[in-house]
């Protein structure tokens, strides 16, 4: 009896042993309970106090000493004697406050997060790997490892990253690992790859080439040139260079294009938000108060926690230069030193085709390529999911790249295959640029620097001490026949393929325009006298004018006139459709609410502002009319794409009685008069359910709800509401979800360059840490702080601890 | 007295196996204290799950009020249960059947 009494006293103590030390999935994820909630160990250990202890540690791989101080802000200024240390440094301390989020975004751009979370993420997964994700990452691996400057680079920034992570104990590991119980692998420069090709996808993988050969069988050409113009002529280019361009273009031989014409049932894969974009900008010495150029930029990217961003300040012998930059790659992004500044914006343009692809038979072993049989190359990848058995999948690469949808994917039939062109597959050294803009005197370098540059596509903005502004629209771009890119390929003609590329020196660009001022805002790039021809997925048409107008009207611009720039609420959308869309409204049968709803907006003076209340009456008579507008693309079992905002305001005045304006479902023939006061009626429906659900004012920060998300799927505990104006198509592009992830200004001055800047977040990664997102309510009341941009380190001031690292001896 | 001499035995070799080595080997120590000490079955089970609620919540608290709770409100929020009630419940009862099973295996003889 005894002896059954220790037995079950013993299995109960080892079972209960097992079953806390691992994680379950019961419907809900539970971490492994023992681990995590042990206060010797567990999450407890995570928790950090604001201030931190000096060390001396000890890094393999270092020919010298480095000094790092954190400031205030926690932001590392680093001190190097030469650039391997300075690169291995920054690596470590970048592990040090960023480590999980580095390699989980590393792990989604590789497709493998079902390792991490399960089988829901696989779909996810597969997507990447049939994007080609990893092929794109190794090849730019290839030509980064071709160049001795990259590969020192990167091979110091992965062994600084490696020392850090080969020192943690489990005590020591950023809490999401213990909450998803798992540990960091060792980083490789590969990684490096992903981090930018993550990057790419961001900003670059947009595209309606599907849709578009859609909509053409469906409404025919002129219907698509009305709905979808490549440009929307609403005047602002980036560059306006009109009868200038005074190069002799790239042609191809005038090999008409064939349009296609068909209907393709793929759904297609999720796409990015058409909101994430970017504003920069210049202002020369003769617009501004010190006679110092002005540089700006807010890139407006996902609103995540840890940030997107991580500031750093890195000085070494021939560097001195102070930014954002990427967690997962070397150098600073965004950024000045101390003779220039630059910084990025999307460029937008349509780097993505689809080729149609015809297999010989099932196997898909050979496709038809002008006439001959081409051998296909099938690569097994293979999903190793958490709590469930791997999975395996057959991508079959052709020339153009990997075949994307199949019957297995997305596809609904054997015989269409669509293979993916990306320009990121391409081999490219955008690191070198980094390098080479970190180290930057004046234009030639920027110029030099941007040569490097292929993918994504960015408006880079430079400014200089002494005193050039500059804008220059870099990446590689294929030389396109009209419509070639819009629609899908037929990929059985070689003559269809990409044949050559703009050279660099015929990209879109400028430097010191008499207006005295450069800027860009994702609008179109370039005059009609440019001769290539440019198709995206759309172009910006509110935020870029905004900026213009008011640069064109400031003088003795100082840094705070920037950055109150940069918090501008003006809703230029508004102030161009509202006026026409109350003209539509009927207000003869009016209730009390929408009596109330149209005075308020009658009035406005067109500012998203935090606490407008006309501003949530007009963003949700928007939302309620756009969709009413297109129902016709909304309900279709065919993929179809949107038209811009600024195409349906157009319509909506210049064309009421389009045949698209009229609600397929009701049998009444509705105009645009008609839809626009019934879509006013349901606006004014959502605020009044909104007020009586929250029981408060709409006031447009509340009604528009600004979340900061963590990256795992906005897990609530580490995640933050916060009050903040703007919206997308105004300067503060801030909707909600994603905005301005960054905010830099800096003032170029000769005898110091001053800078400014601010992100929503904060450079600890850790959620147990004062500075996981200490900086979050200085972005959301829309002031920046100084930064200490000192070239020595004994001038850096608020140091809250200082790290040494020296050689290890080995 | 005995159950005093297991209580405090527990806390101090536990809190030492757990300065360096995982957090099982907590169960180890309250095994081994349980055996030596010789508290009956159930005396056992309540010293053993006592001692080490104490050393957990303690520590528990101390980096608490060290932190100003920053991480245990966040954590509060993503478990289902208070963050103090669950590692009380946690290291509580792994230690309790540790100590129970000690006691246990020295009664048998």
């Amino acid at each position: 009896m005894k002896v059954v009494k220790v037995g079950l006293s013993l299995v109960i103590t080892v079972a209960l042993i097992y079953f806390l030390n691992r994680s379950w999935n019961f419907g809900t994820p539970i971490p492994p309970l023992g681990k995590f909630l042990d206060p010797f160990g567990g999450f407890w250990q995570n928790a950090e106090v604001k201030e931190r202890e000096n060390e001396t540690l000890l890094l393999e791989g270092l020919t010298d000493e480095v000094i790092i101080h954190y400031d205030s802000l926690l932001i590392p200024h680093v001190f190097a004697k030469n650039d391997e240390d300075l690169y291995l440094a920054q690596g470590f301390i970048t592990a040090q406050n960023r480590l999980w989020q580095m390699e989980f975004q590393t792990h989604a751009a590789a497709g493998r997060i079902s390792e991490i979370i399960g089988a829901a993420a696989l779909d996810y997964d597969r997507t990447q790997r049939r994007r080609g994700m990893v092929f794109a990452a190794e090849n730019a691996l290839k030509s980064m490892e071709g160049d001795p400057v990259a590969k020192a680079m990167v091979d110091s920034y992965t062994r600084g990253i490696n020392q850090y992570i080969e020192s943690l104990s489990y005590k020591d590991l950023p809490l999401e690992y213990k909450l998803l119980n798992y540990s960091p692998e060792p980083w490789t420069n590969l990684k490096c790859g992903l981090l930018l090709k993550n990057m790419a996808l961001t900003l670059n993988i947009g595209d309606k080439d599907l849709e578009m050969t859609n909509a053409l069988k469906l409404f025919g050409k002129d219907i698509v040139e009305l709905l979808w113009p490549d440009d929307e002529m609403m005047g602002d280019p980036i560059v306006d260079n009109t009868g200038n361009w005074k190069f002799e273009p790239v042609t191809l031989d005038s090999l008409p294009l064939a349009l296609p014409d068909e209907l393709i049932t793929i759904t297609p894969l999720e796409k990015p938000s058409k909101d994430v974009g970017s504003n920069n900008w210049a202002v020369s010495g003769s617009k501004t108060h010190t006679g110092s150029p002005i540089l700006c930029n807010d890139p407006h990217l996902n609103l995540t926690l840890p940030s997107i961003w991580y500031v750093i300040h890195l000085q070494a012998p021939g560097v001195n230069v102070m930014g954002a930059s990427l967690p997962g790659s070397p150098a600073v992004i965004s950024g000045f030193n101390d003779s220039i500044a630059w910084g990025v914006t999307n460029a937008q343009r349509d780097l993505v085709d689809w080729f149609k692809i015809e297999f010989k038979d099932q196997n898909k072993s050979e496709y038809l390529s002008d006439g001959q049989w081409k051998a296909a190359r099938k690569v097994i990848e293979k999903f190793s999911i958490k709590g469930a058995d791997p999975f395996y999948d057959t991508i079959t690469y052709t020339h153009h790249g990997p075949v994307t949808f199949d019957e297995s994917f997305h596809g609904d039939s054997e015989l269409k295959s669509y293979a993916f062109r990306w320009i990121a597959h391409d081999p490219s050294e955008e690191i070198l640029t980094f390098y080479k803009l970190n180290r930057g005197k004046n234009h030639d370098d920027y110029m030099e620097a941007l040569n490097h540059y292929a993918s994504p596509a960015q408006n880079f903005v430079f400014a200089s001490t002494s005193g050039d502004i500059a804008m220059r629209i870099q990446g590689k771009f294929p030389v396109r026949r009209k419509f070639e890119g819009k629609y899908v390929l037929d990929g059985t003609k070689t003559a269809n393929e990409w044949q050559a590329f703009i050279p660099n020196d015929q990209n879109v660009m400028y430097k010191n325009p008499v207006r005295g001022f450069v800027s860009s805002a994702n609008q179109y790039p370039a005059d009609a006298t440019y001769p290539y021809y440019i198709t995206a997925t759309s172009y910006e048409a509110y935020r870029n004018r905004r900026i213009n107008k008011l640069l064109t009207e400031m003088s003795d611009i100082t840094p705070r006139d920037m950055m109150e720039m940069q918090l501008d609420h003006y809703n230029l959308k508004a102030a161009e459709s509202l006026p026409a869309f109350l003209s539509y409204v009927d207000t003869t049968t009016f209730s009390q609410p929408q009596r109330n709803a149209y005075r308020i907006l009658s009035a406005w003076d067109y500012e998203n502002s935090i606490e407008s209340e006309a501003a949530s009456y007009y963003e949700a008579w928007w939302d309620s009319l756009f969709p009413l507008v297109w129902d016709e693309i909304k309900n279709s079992k065919i993929a179809l794409d949107y038209p811009t905002a600024y195409q349906t305001i157009k319509l909506l005045k210049e064309k009421p009685d389009l045949s698209f304006f009229d609600v397929v479902e009701t049998p009444e023939i509705e105009t645009a008069r008609d839809i626009v006061h019934q879509a006013f009626i349901k606006g004014v429906e959502k605020i009044e359910t909104w007020k009586a659900e929250k029981k408060k004012e709409p006031h447009w920060a509340d009604y528009k709800d600004t979340f900061i998300a963590h990256l795992l799927q906005g897990l609530p505990a580490f995640s933050y509401h916060v009050e903040h104006g703007g919206n997308h198509d105004i300067v503060n592009a801030s909707n909600g979800r994603s905005g301005p992830s960054w905010r830099m200004v800096v003032s170029l001055e000769k005898t110091k360059v001053r800078a400014w800047g601010v992100y929503p977040g904060g450079q600890s990664g850790n959620p147990g840490s004062p500075y996981y997102n200490s900086m979050l309510s200085t972005w959301a009341t829309g002031e920046h702080y100084p930064f200490q941009f000192e070239p020595e380190a004994n001038k850096i001031k608020t140091v809250i601890s200082s790290i040494t690292l020296k050689p290890a001896t080995k | 007295m005995k159950f005093v001499i297991q209580l405090l035995g527990t806390i101090v070799v536990c809190f030492i196996l757990q300065s360096f080595l995982p957090w099982w080997t907590m169960a180890v120590g309250a095994f081994t204290v349980a055996y030596l000490v010789g508290n009956k079955g159930l005396l056992a089970f309540v010293a053993g799950f006592v001692a080490v609620a104490i050393l957990w919540l303690g520590m528990a608290f101390y980096i608490d009020a060290l932190t100003h709770s920053i991480l245990t409100e966040k954590i509060n929020r993503l478990l289902p249960l208070n963050a103090f009630v669950a590692t009380l419940i946690v290291g509580g009862l792994v230690g309790g059947f540790a100590s129970l099973t000690g006691s246990l295996i020295r009664d048998r003889r």
